[in-house]
């Protein structure tokens, strides 16, 4: 089996039959009291995705996990714009990065001067497994209303050496550690039946 | 040949040198208890017996059961029997308690050359283990450590030690955190354990844990090094004089 990316999307009344990873950005417009859910696992290729909160209570909630190998270059866009008040929007994107692949990650939330009441949030992790991989993350928070509620962060950096310090003290060898903390890492956001395309990766990547 | 022998040991995290020629004979069947003021090195001790990379030793020797321990890392270590239930142990998000002590165990019985255990023998081990500690089902299934109050993070390190089955079980400030209670279970989940070929080393900061569990070597460790080695009484003494005198 040769794994490829996954995507979930729920709520949304629209026909997506499309190829979603070309390079056309794929828009998806929310309309009022509607909720759009993105669940992403990402391996090649670019994304671009737009979200448009098209009416009031409008929310999304998007989540992408990349795991990125070899010298695979990449990108992943996620622009978020409050069209409307009383909007809200998350998105977690958790990434994994060996070997020299490189991803770019630019995070978008735009909120005009009459969307107030908004929340927009953003995080965005990635883990690298090699010194020769790197990750530039750029968020962008385009906000001109005053009365929102708005975050965004990212962090980029190693696996984190107590908990590893944690499961080898308990006896477990450090490829099975590493490989039990990537994957309870990118999982959280994940379906439960993507274990296996995660598993697959980690078992060749890890 | 003693069981665990830690010679003339040096240690240093960063820059900053904490052991100093710190020496310690643990034989089989003993319980030792370690007290001392904050920063004295404690901690320190147990994570480089354990293994932890931050911390560098600069000299001396460590011999478990005749071997050389320091040569070995941290999960070869874990599974020729060395346990530390830590201080504040790392909550890990997302990964199942059970899973992790499955994971854990068939490790170690790998090391040793044994097959996995069954999910039926998995299952009814860890059942026995929980409930002569008070651990529930559903504290199982919550992610490791994640999600429990201190005392009960200390209750899961002792549950996993009686799961685990180690030679030599380092308890580091076990007590802290715990009402009288979960203190007596805790103790006695120890006292159980406590069996000829098995030795302990309790830290502590207080001689409370030593009424539950009782040391037949009390040592007084100041400035990262054993200043006095007495028996049991000598905790109490410390209780009532503090460390004044040593510093
Ligand atoms: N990982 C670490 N990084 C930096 N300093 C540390 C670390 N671990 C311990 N120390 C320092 O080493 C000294 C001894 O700490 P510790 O071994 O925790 O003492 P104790 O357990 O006796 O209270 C303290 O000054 C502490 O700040
Ligand atoms: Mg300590």
């Amino acid at each position: 089996m040769k794994i490829t990316n996954n995507i979930s999307l729920t709520g949304y009344n629209g026909v997506l039959t499309e190829t979603v990873f070309g390079t056309e950005p794929m828009e998806i417009v929310v309309p009022e009291n509607s909720e759009f859910t993105a669940h992403i696992l990402h391996i090649s290729g670019p994304i671009t995705l737009r979200v448009i909160l098209n009416g009031e209570y409008a929310k999304c909630d998007i989540k992408i996990a990349y795991l990125s190998n070899k010298n695979n270059h990449n990108n992943i866009k996620v622009e978020v714009i409050h069209q409307y008040k009383n909007t809200a929007s998350s998105q977690v994107i958790k990434g994994i990065l060996t070997d020299t692949s490189k991803m770019v990650f630019d995070g978008i939330i735009r909120i005009p001067f009459d969307s107030q009441k908004c929340d927009g949030h953003q995080n965005h992790r990635a883990i690298l497994l090699s010194d020769t991989a790197s990750v530039q993350a750029t968020p962008e928070l385009e906000i001109y209303a005053d009365d929102v509620k708005c975050s965004h962060g990212s962090a980029v950096g190693a696996l984190d050496e107590n908990h590893l310090f944690y499961l080898l003290s308990r006896g477990i060898p450090m490829d099975e550690a590493k490989k039990i903390l990537l994957k309870s890492y990118v999982m959280e956001i994940l379906p439960e039946t993507w274990e296996q395309y995660v598993d697959e990766w980690m078992d060749e990547n890890v | 040949m003693a069981f665990l022998e830690i010679k003339n040991l040096c240690a240093k995290v960063g820059e900053k040198q904490i052991l100093k020629d710190f020496s310690l004979t643990i034989n089989e069947g003993e319980i030792h208890a370690i007290m001392g003021p904050n920063g004295s090195g404690k901690s320190t001790l147990s994570n480089v017996i354990a293994g932890h990379p931050a911390y560098e030793v600069t000299a001396g020797s460590i011999t478990f059961k005749g071997q050389d321990l320091l040569a070995m890392r941290a999960d070869e270590r874990a599974n020729s029997g060395v346990f530390l239930a830590f201080q504040y142990p790392t909550e890990l998000p997302g990964v199942g308690t059970a899973l992790f002590l499955k994971t854990a165990i068939n490790a170690k019985r790998k090391f040793l050359g044994l097959p996995d255990l069954d999910a039926v023998q998995f299952m009814k081990r860890l059942k026995t283990r929980a409930t002569a500690l008070g651990v529930t089902d559903e504290m199982l299934k919550r992610p490791v450590n994640v999600g429990f109050s201190g005392g009960e993070k200390k209750k899961m390190e002792t549950f996993q030690m009686a799961f685990l089955e180690p030679d030599f079980c380092i308890l580091d400030e076990m007590d802290s955190g715990l009402d009288i209670d979960a203190l007596r279970v805790v103790a006695n989940g120890v006292n159980v354990m406590h069996e000829p070929h098995r030795a302990f080393l309790l830290i502590t900061h207080y001689q409370r844990l030593l009424d539950y569990i009782v040391p037949d070597f009390v040592h007084i460790m100041v400035d990262g090094k054993i200043v006095q080695s007495g028996d049991k009484t000598l905790a109490l003494q410390l209780e009532e004089k503090g460390y004044e005198n040593y510093k």
